[in-house]
């Protein structure tokens, strides 16, 4: 699966954190190096507290990095526009959408901003893109619905056509899954496979459903307290007990046969 | 969801309303002049008394032009705020800009007094002018101060809560003059704090008129990252936009209109707060791209009717005008915020 001629995002000795002041920095990751190839499916797991949000969006260049660089494509983070950035990374983020006008067309539509004409009409490209996109997440029936008025769910699903519509080779997740019932758990991760699978995107995702993460993600970055950052093939680090080691609690392992946390 | 049919509609009717109250404004007033001679003064029409035409042209006018141009520039400002602090409380008075124009004011006409150099009541028209002139530089020194902050700090809040302090560090220095002051100084100053759309001269409110609408223009231009705004700073920047700088573009739009505004006419209070939330329980959309044009149509019909309920009482001394706006604006805002929260609760 991994091609190392067909390298998206490259991470170079970055240092994640950030400032308190101008002198006063807090680094949370140092020297973090690491290849996204297309068509992985990445996810972040961590616990509370790691600094995996602080990773994904200085990934976004919305946080600034302390140290290093990123590439995508070849092009430094630093260099490249929001826009040129817009086009290559599409987002779904936990941050509340708090207006109570906007139906999921017009937040869907925003996915087409990087594109296309400067005051805002979408172009019929723009308008089959964001029915193509509601189609990928079964949520056609939602189209004109207000966006505030939905579950939790349902928000959920508009976000990731958002970012399908934005055609982009990657999509970042943060906690794609949280606030969600089980099998509206399982419907979205789906749905993020089939992006991998089908349509040839690229994900990372954040998530503490460790459980669910494992079945579906092609690979693992592992992040925790104290500078602490591995990557590798979920079978291959569950096997060598990282995954126990990462989310120590007392009274609590990771059943490596099972693949689930219990008591221990 | 409205229909699009259901917008058009609107979209007429507003501007047919528009016509309705500025001809009543040109023509209603304390000396009564028919509805043909107003018809026939506005058309440049040679058949109509002089004094008709002298308080048509010289007073009614100039007024109609000034109430509808500072309805519309306060309403985007206001809207522009609301968006890009996603702040529903957000509007004129926050960021400090109005608190910056009546130091300046405060200045000239109290400072002046203590001083012993009388620069209003004097000279009626260097008066006039020296108050607009201190006025826009008051709300323009607070403006660059906001600006620059919003530069080097970039979360809104942040922003906002400065904005804040600065308007009350403000009013406590012009609180500290107003005491000095004497008493017909003093009364001068919180006649400019009242508000008033008659003290432009016709060029005066032309100009307004002329640059209000420019930068009306200039502003359909960011309907893209206006709405981009609406999903927070974080999506935004994911759209595609640079927020930090769209935010202090956006602050510097809103503080010259407020500027421009509260110079000619004093503070105007709540039309810039009010209008854009009527706007959108009227078109039922935060879309920009309808949101826009809604509140130019409706700030100006809305100013344009408290200008005309000011004039009410039908004698010489008008109503002031931040009286008729408080009026009508808070149990609008009042209104508006209980109607949407039954609907989000449905």
């Amino acid at each position: 699966m991994h091609k190392t001629d067909n390298i998206l995002l490259k991470i170079h000795n970055l240092t994640t954190g950030y400032s308190l002041s101008r002198s006063k920095k807090v680094a949370l990751h140092q020297n973090v190096n690491s290849e996204v190839g297309k068509g992985e499916f990445i996810a972040l797991l961590g616990p509370n507290g790691a600094g995996k949000s602080t990773l994904l969006k200085t990934l976004l260049g919305i946080i600034p990095s302390l140290d290093g660089n990123i590439y995508y494509n070849g092009d430094n983070l630093h260099e490249m526009s929001k826009k040129e950035i817009a086009t290559l990374v599409a987002v779904v983020l936990t941050d509340k959408i708090e207006d109570r006008y906007l139906t999921s067309y017009d937040i869907v539509g925003t996915g087409r901003y990087p594109y296309g004409s400067f005051i805002g009409k979408l172009t019929d490209v723009d308008k089959e893109k964001i029915s193509n996109a509601f189609k990928l997440v079964d949520a056609e029936e939602l189209i004109t619905k207000v966006f505030y008025s939905l579950s939790d769910g349902e928000k959920q699903k508009v976000l990731l056509a958002r970012a399908i519509a934005q055609d982009t080779p990657l999509i970042f997740l943060d906690e794609p899954t949280a606030f969600i019932d089980s099998p509206g758990k399982v419907i979205i991760m789906n749905l993020i496979n089939d992006l991998v699978l089908v349509h040839n995107k690229t994900i990372l995702l954040t998530t503490h459903d460790t459980e669910l993460a494992l079945e579906y993600a092609t690979k693992l970055w592992l992040l925790g307290k104290e500078n602490y950052f591995e990557e590798g093939a979920p079978k291959t680090m569950v096997e060598a007990g990282m995954i126990n080691k990462l989310f120590i609690r007392k009274g609590i392992i990771f059943n490596v046969k099972s693949k689930r946390f219990e008591m221990g | 969801m409205i229909s699009n049919k259901h917008t058009t509609l609107l979209f007429l009717i507003l501007p047919i309303l528009i016509v309705l109250l500025f001809m009543l404004n040109i023509w209603y007033g304390s000396v009564s002049i028919s509805w043909l001679d107003a018809w026939d003064t506005l058309l440049l029409n040679d058949n109509v008394s002089n004094s008709s035409k002298i308080i048509i042209i010289q007073y009614r006018l100039p007024q109609a032009i000034t109430a509808l141009s500072v309805g519309i520039g306060l309403s985007i400002a206001g809207l522009l705020l609301q968006t890009t602090f996603t702040n529903p409380l957000a509007g004129p008075s926050v960021l400090g800009i109005s608190a910056g124009a009546s130091l300046g004011v405060a200045l000239v006409v109290l400072l002046g007094g203590i001083g012993g150099v009388k620069l209003v009541g004097n000279s009626v028209l260097f008066g006039d002018m020296a108050i607009v002139l201190a006025s826009f530089t008051g709300a323009l020194v607070v403006l660059t101060i906001i600006v620059f902050v919003s530069r080097k700090v970039g979360n809104a809040v942040t922003v906002l809560i400065i904005g804040i302090m600065i308007g009350y560090l403000v009013s406590a220095v012009v609180g500290t003059l107003q005491f000095f002051s004497s008493s017909e100084d003093l009364h001068a100053f919180i006649l400019w704090g009242l508000g008033s759309f008659s003290k432009t001269t016709i060029t005066q409110s032309v100009s307004i008129f002329v640059i209000t609408i420019a930068i009306s223009l200039v502003t359909i231009l960011f309907i893209k990252p206006l709405n981009a705004f609406l999903l927070g700073s974080q999506y935004a920047v994911s759209s595609g936009f640079n927020v930090k700088l769209m935010q202090s573009v956006f602050i510097l739009i809103s503080g010259f209109l407020i500027a421009l505004g509260t110079a000619f006419t004093g503070p105007i209070a709540f039309i810039g707060l009010a209008v854009p939330h009527i706007a959108r329980t009227i078109f039922r959309t935060s879309n920009h791209a309808v949101l826009l044009p809604a509140v130019i149509l409706i700030g100006a019909a809305l100013t344009l009717g408290c200008n005309l309920v000011s004039k009410l009482p039908g004698y010489d001394a008008s109503l002031p005008i931040n009286a008729v706006t408080s009026m009508v604006g808070a149990p609008i805002v009042i209104w508006v915020i209980i109607k949407g929260r039954s609907m989000s609760n449905a």
